[in-house]
């Protein structure tokens, strides 16, 4: 199984990578640093006075946090049995020796890679762009890094929640919006224990320096009671490892048919 | 003889809709035709066999083993599908290296067997051009590659000569033969009697996914050649042609095409007719622009079978 997992994982990324796909959310991801770069130009006139931090975690909260990791897991995740038969592969994929977990597990790690790459490159050349100055300290390093990290837990959690919705559903990308867009952002409004119905509560937990209403873009972030870090990173391991198994049995015993 | 292939009383349908119902199958080595109209069941079948689709009733055995949900088969198999699909964004060599590599052989063996599989089916110099490139018949070889590049003992091709022009039809029939020769058993299925007639003559005919017949071409000759033929010729001189071919004891009947400058032949001796047609051209300088079949004969073969 992992020798079959690592043989779809390297075709995959390889085959992906090469995609218009990839190219348009290589795109998108890095429109953080085109935002980065007017910021700190408005900046430079002396218009934003807050700490580079702060604009920075605005950016990470808006941007990278409630649209472009979900967005990213979103497309890739729920395409990850939908391209194939939509794109009349799947006879490719499916003639081969090799099982359908190990399909599922392998392409999965493949698009995780992938979109891991894109969003912390982004993260962190947008980081730099905005903190890059006479006051920056090699140290600040390591917040970029807690918020990689962050980030890319929530990616896979998101990835592997989609993955199952595309192993479910016929058309995932509706339900996965809702989801995503609709379902994570209203429920943390709520208060007590029914935000951690959420993946996005679990990361909010984790996030370093989290402030529940910095920056001038604060109004729109949740009012959030958090989970121990500690249970918080358990619960989005938990909660990769359970979607990913479900979307495995799922795709092991469904028939899976395209319109000839 | 062990059989290779064996289906036992397969059923499936896609909602109320019938693909194939009862069908039993014993295929040996060499090559066998699957042959049939479109919707007859072909792909439905050739689905089955190589574990794409399950079977509602009844179970395939390759080599003795279960197909559905056996990935190990597929060392031994090898599937060219009917669709025109593939990764667009790979080129012919990357497509094939990529998915050799999901058997498990390394790097340089991919690259190997890439490298003889594209040259099976002549497209070495164009190997490393991106697939969406390529033009209808390379696509298509470039698929029968994928089936062989792992050299397995069975190759299942759906249509694989479909919508190639005629060199590449030769090729693709040439090399077919070639790999009849190694030992290989070849499942072949096309809608179309001659290009199965240059393939093989162990022939299944299907139609409405059910197995009518078994047997070898003259047999399938003989079931076609009891049924009129439509022969539509295109000339300046169809009127003419038209009046010389009246007399002949075969023709049954004629009819004209004016605004097209065509007349059909309805004739049940196809053979005497087109000997006829090559002596007339030769002795009377005829122009002929083009010779059509307006009905399909088998068709009628399988219409006359089902007792329509």
């Amino acid at each position: 199984m992992q020798k079959e997992t690592g043989r779809i994982f390297s075709f995959y990324f390889f085959l992906r990578k090469k995609s218009p796909r990839t190219k348009v959310f290589y795109l998108l991801s890095w429109a953080s640093v085109v935002l980065a770069l007017i910021i700190r130009a408005y900046r430079l006139a002396g218009n934003w006075t807050e700490t580079s931090q702060v604009v920075f975690q605005n950016i990470l909260m808006t941007f990278f946090l409630q649209f472009l990791i979900i967005i990213l897991a979103l497309f890739y995740g729920s395409s990850i049995v939908s391209e194939e038969l939509e794109g009349k592969t799947w006879p490719y994929l499916s003639s081969r020796p090799v099982s359908q977990a190990a399909i599922i597990v392998g392409k999965y790690l493949a698009y995780l890679s992938l979109t891991s790459i894109m969003l912390v490159s982004a993260v962190v050349i947008s980081y730099l762009i905005l903190n890059l100055d006479q006051d920056f300290h090699l140290a600040d390093l390591g917040t970029v890094v807690r918020y990689s990290a962050v980030l890319f837990l929530g990616l896979a959690a998101y990835l592997s929640f989609f993955t199952f919705l595309g192993t479910w559903l016929k058309k995932p990308i509706l339900v996965g919006l809702a989801f995503g867009f609709g379902w994570e952002s209203i429920i943390q409004y709520f208060p007590g224990s029914t935000q951690k119905l959420s993946i996005a509560h679990y990361l909010k937990s984790i996030l370093p320096q989290y402030t529940t209403a910095s920056g001038k873009l604060g109004f729109l972030f949740i009012r959030l009671e958090p989970t121990k870090p500690l249970i918080a990173i358990l619960m989005l391991l938990l909660i990769v490892i359970v979607f990913l198994a479900l979307a495995a049995l799922i795709f092991s015993y469904k028939e899976y048919l395209f319109e000839d | 003889m062990t059989a290779v292939i064996e289906a036992i009383n397969l059923s499936r349908w896609y909602g109320h809709v019938l693909g194939i119902s009862e069908v039993n199958l014993e295929v040996q080595a060499g090559v066998t035709a699957l042959l049939g109209p479109n919707g007859a069941g072909k792909s439905t079948l050739m689905k089955i066999v190589t574990g794409q689709l399950k079977p509602n009733i009844g179970e395939v055995r390759i080599f003795g083993e279960k197909v559905w949900n056996n990935r190990h088969i597929f060392r031994r198999l090898g599937f060219c599908p009917e669709v025109d699909a593939f990764y667009e964004e790979l080129s012919g060599f990357e497509f094939l290296s990529g998915l050799l590599s999901l058997y498990g052989f390394s790097q340089a063996e991919c690259q190997k067997r890439a490298e003889r599989a594209l040259e099976a089916v002549e497209l070495t110099e164009v190997k490393n051009r991106k697939i969406k490139s390529y033009s209808r018949g390379m696509r298509q070889r470039v698929k029968i590659a994928q089936a062989l590049a792992h050299d397995p003992e069975i190759l299942i091709l759906d249509e694989p000569l479909s919508g190639l022009d005629p060199l590449s039809k030769r090729r693709i029939i040439k090399l077919i033969k070639e790999l009849k020769g190694q030992g290989k058993t070849i499942l072949v299925s096309s809608h179309v009697l001659p290009e199965v007639e240059a393939l093989t003559s162990e022939i299944i005919l299907i139609h409405q996914g059910k197995i009518l017949a078994r047997g070898d071409i003259y047999f399938i000759r003989e079931l076609i050649d009891t049924h009129p033929h439509m022969i539509r010729i295109k000339s300046p001189q169809f009127r003419e042609l038209a009046r010389i071919l009246a007399g002949e004891d075969y023709i049954l009947d004629i009819s004209f095409r004016p605004s097209e400058q065509a007349v059909i032949f309805e004739t049940h001796h196809r053979d005497h007719f087109f000997s006829r047609l090559n002596e007339l051209i030769l002795e009377l300088s005829l122009i002929i622009e083009e010779i059509t079949s307006p009905d399909d004969n088998l068709q009628a073969v399988f219409d006359y079978l089902v007792g329509k």
